[in-house]
């Protein structure tokens, strides 16, 4: 059997079966964005080749709106990160410490993330209903009538009406992450440190913290990435608008791959997101090692 | 030998996997040969289309389905449908793996249409229309027509109509629906001082929004002006059109339109409309049956005239748009575009009697239960002095994109008229 394992053809053989499975599900489909998003091509007809022009239209064309797309993404990405993350991580820390009901607290807090986004869009688009949505019902209600907006169609509410329910959504996913963290730190380490005199959150902060970094990592990978690939939510919700103040590069991508046929644009988009997503990834991972 | 027993191993195991992909791909290649020997088994199609659960078409394919499989058992018709907006990603993503495709599907003609049918995924049913002809005017597929080819069967079709509750116009003090603008402003400005809100108009789907401002542009350049615009053979360089958009502005501007429209869909506008929350809705004549039937005391008529010189009260914006089309790689093509003849022709009587549009086939049936806001509709076109296609569906995709970008502009008062015509001038020319 050893033998077997150390010869490299048999190696090869054995896993031909799943790299085929992983280049033609993953590989393939990003080669073949690359090939497109150097042509222009309505998708169904004949394609043009045209070099890095999709690439430089996207950088300079007002009209397509994909760098007001990018920061919106970028926004969302910071949101996830210094307030959706430390949300999440300062929830994980209390449960972590065996309070009443934790399990409760845990299915509840986590409940968002198994409900369907299109029932969740559905669920806000109600929140926000201009007329009787429960948001400007009870401004009314507590005299703020002022306050009341058209929160899914006015161009300066629109976008922190998506993010709200975007970043709620996976505070409880991130929770249960770093709560499982949480819950593998050692408990001798943790008794150790209160015999010293330490308090609870002098515990967290030079036991836990610490302890869970890899996870924190992980999170903020997770985190990051997850909003530059943003799409569901807010396709259900305002699908970019009004007047584009919501689009993000998903959106965006889909409206050039189905609404305007400009499949090699979509592609060079995709192309795009998947380079930012992998930057994005090691840049973080570099920050962490770094710090370590 | 044990490794060439591995070795062995591993090769049936590679020999396994290609074998299960064979035996994967098999069913779609089978059928290829299946149509000289099917004579007697039933055969199923596929169809796609938009006549949804809230879809004012969908009685009609309901009844059109149902009495077509009675009289055909062999033939079974196993359809999908599809939101309007989500519908329009999915048939084009299908058309890029044609496997996908259904059999019959429904489409839009005039550029959308065409596009499918430059690349040849739609198949061509001039043969098919042969024997349907006596009942089809051909006119009716001018705009499914490329190249002096058939390529879609037409169902209803339709115009932009202006509905309006003349309970709630009473309240105000008319009697009738205003048939020139100052009329029009005066009607609006009254049922605002009773606090009943004029118009409603989805900002969220821009379609909605060119039901809108589509007409003011026609009753202010004329259709032919229009017409040729859309073609891409007339520049949208036409100070006219700034001043219609202004008009178009103005009445937002003045309140007439609800402002929680920009936030909502075209099925929650119009539920509006019928609760008697805004006295007017401008939208397809699609929605006759439904306004006929929930909106006790209902008029239809069409927008004023802005500029008499160019235009008149008879123009109109519509014409045979939906349609059904036939894939060119269905297995059996000939057979799924008799059945789309067939069925066209059922979708068009009943959904004429259920009134979501008037008749692209003649009618041989008793029409004496067609309901009143369609025979309305039906005397406003036969009165008509010209007709231009929707712009979003007269226009290829791209360009189709960005005017409905600059008319959501407009509506959210982004950009003026003077904007809408520079930047159009200038993406369109």
């Amino acid at each position: 059997m050893k033998k077997l394992y150390s010869n490299k053809l048999h190696i090869l053989i054995f896993l031909l079966p799943a790299l085929i499975l992983f280049c033609g599900v993953l590989i393939a489909p990003i080669g073949a964005s690359v090939y497109y998003s150097f042509f222009k091509w309505n998708g169904i007809g004949a394609k043009t080749f045209i070099g890095l022009a999709n690439y430089k239209e996207l950088f300079t064309s007002n009209a397509i709106g994909f760098l007001k797309a990018l920061r919106n993404s970028l926004l969302l990405a910071g949101l996830s990160v210094f307030l959706q993350l430390p949300l999440a991580l300062a929830l994980a820390l209390t449960l972590g410490k065996k309070i009443k009901g934790e399990r409760l607290f845990l299915s509840v807090y986590f409940m968002p993330v198994l409900i369907s986004t299109v029932v969740i869009g559905q669920l806000w688009l109600k929140i926000y209903n201009p007329d009787y949505g429960i948001l400007n019902v009870f401004l009314r209600a507590i005299g703020r009538s002022d306050w009341t907006r058209i929160w899914l169609g006015d161009k300066k509410a629109a976008l922190g009406a998506v993010f709200v329910p975007t970043l709620w959504q996976y505070v409880g996913y991130h929770m249960l992450l770093l709560y499982a963290g949480v819950k593998s730190v050692p408990s001798e380490l943790r008794e150790a440190a209160m015999l010293d005199g330490a308090s609870d959150s002098q515990v967290n902060r030079y036991i836990v913290l610490p302890y869970i970094k890899p996870i924190i990592r992980i999170s903020v990978i997770f985190a990051v990435t997850g909003s530059l690939k943003s799409f569901d939510l807010i396709y259900v919700l305002t699908n970019g608008g009004p007047l584009h103040a919501t689009e993000v590069p998903s959106t965006l991508m889909i409206s050039m791959l189905f609404l305007r046929n400009r499949y090699g644009m979509g592609s060079t988009i995709a192309v795009l997101l998947i380079l930012l997503c992998f930057g994005f990834a090691l840049l973080i991972s570099a920050i962490f090692k770094e710090e370590d | 030998m044990k490794k060439l027993l591995a070795l062995l191993l591993a090769l049936c195991m590679v020999v396994g996997l290609a074998a299960c992909g064979q035996q994967a791909a098999a069913p779609a290649a089978a059928p290829a040969a299946a149509p000289a020997d099917s004579g007697s088994a039933q055969k199923t199609l596929t169809l796609w289309c938009i006549a949804t659960e809230s879809d004012a078409n969908r009685p009609g394919y309901e009844k059109a389905i149902a009495e077509f499989e009675a009289a055909h058992p062999d033939i079974k018709i196993e359809w999908e449908a599809f939101e309007n907006e989500s519908y329009k990603t999915k048939i084009k993503a299908a058309m890029n793996d044609p496997e996908t495709l259904p059999d019959i599907f429904f489409t839009w003609s005039g550029a959308f249409l065409g596009d499918f049918a430059e690349a040849g995924t739609a198949y061509c049913v001039d043969e098919a229309y042969k024997p349907f002809a006596a009942d089809l005017p051909e006119v009716m597929l001018q705009n499914s027509t490329y190249g002096g080819h058939h390529y879609a069967i037409p169902l209803t079709y339709n115009i932009v109509a202006l509905f309006a509750n003349m309970d709630l116009l009473a309240e105000a003090g008319w009697d009738h629906v205003p048939e020139t603008y100052e009329d029009l402003c005066a009607c609006c400005d009254a049922l605002l001082e009773k606090g009943i809100i004029p118009f409603g108009c989805a900002g969220k789907e821009t379609w909605c929004v060119t039901e809108y401002l589509e007409p003011i542009i026609e009753k202010t350049i004329g259709y032919e002006e229009l017409g040729k615009i859309f073609a891409g053979e007339a520049t949208w360089n036409d100070p006219a059109i700034a001043d219609a958009v202004t008009t178009f502005q103005d009445m937002i501007n003045k309140g007439y339109f609800d402002p929680a429209g920009i936030a909502l869909g075209n099925d929650e506008v119009k539920a509006n409309f019928i609760a008697g929350k805004t006295a007017f809705y401008q939208n397809g004549s699609w929605n006759c049956g439904e306004v006929n039937d929930q909106v006790a005391n209902a008029q239809v008529a069409l927008f004023p005239v802005m500029d008499s010189s160019k235009a008149t009260y008879g123009q109109v914006i519509g014409g045979p748009s939906d349609s059904l089309a036939v894939s060119a790689y269905c297995k059996d093509p000939e057979l799924a575009a008799a059945v789309a003849f067939e069925l066209g022709r059922g979708i068009c009587h009943y959904g004429y009697l259920a009134g979501s549009g008037l008749p692209a086939w003649t009618p041989d049936y008793d029409t004496s239960a067609v309901k009143p806001l369609v025979s309305d509709v039906a005397a406003i076109v036969s009165a008509s002095d010209g007709m231009v296609l929707f712009g979003d569906t007269a226009m290829s995709a791209d360009p189709a994109n960005t005017y409905l970008d600059y008319v959501s502009q407009v509506y959210g008062c982004e950009i003026d008229g003077e904007g809408f015509v520079a930047g159009l001038t200038n993406d369109l020319g």
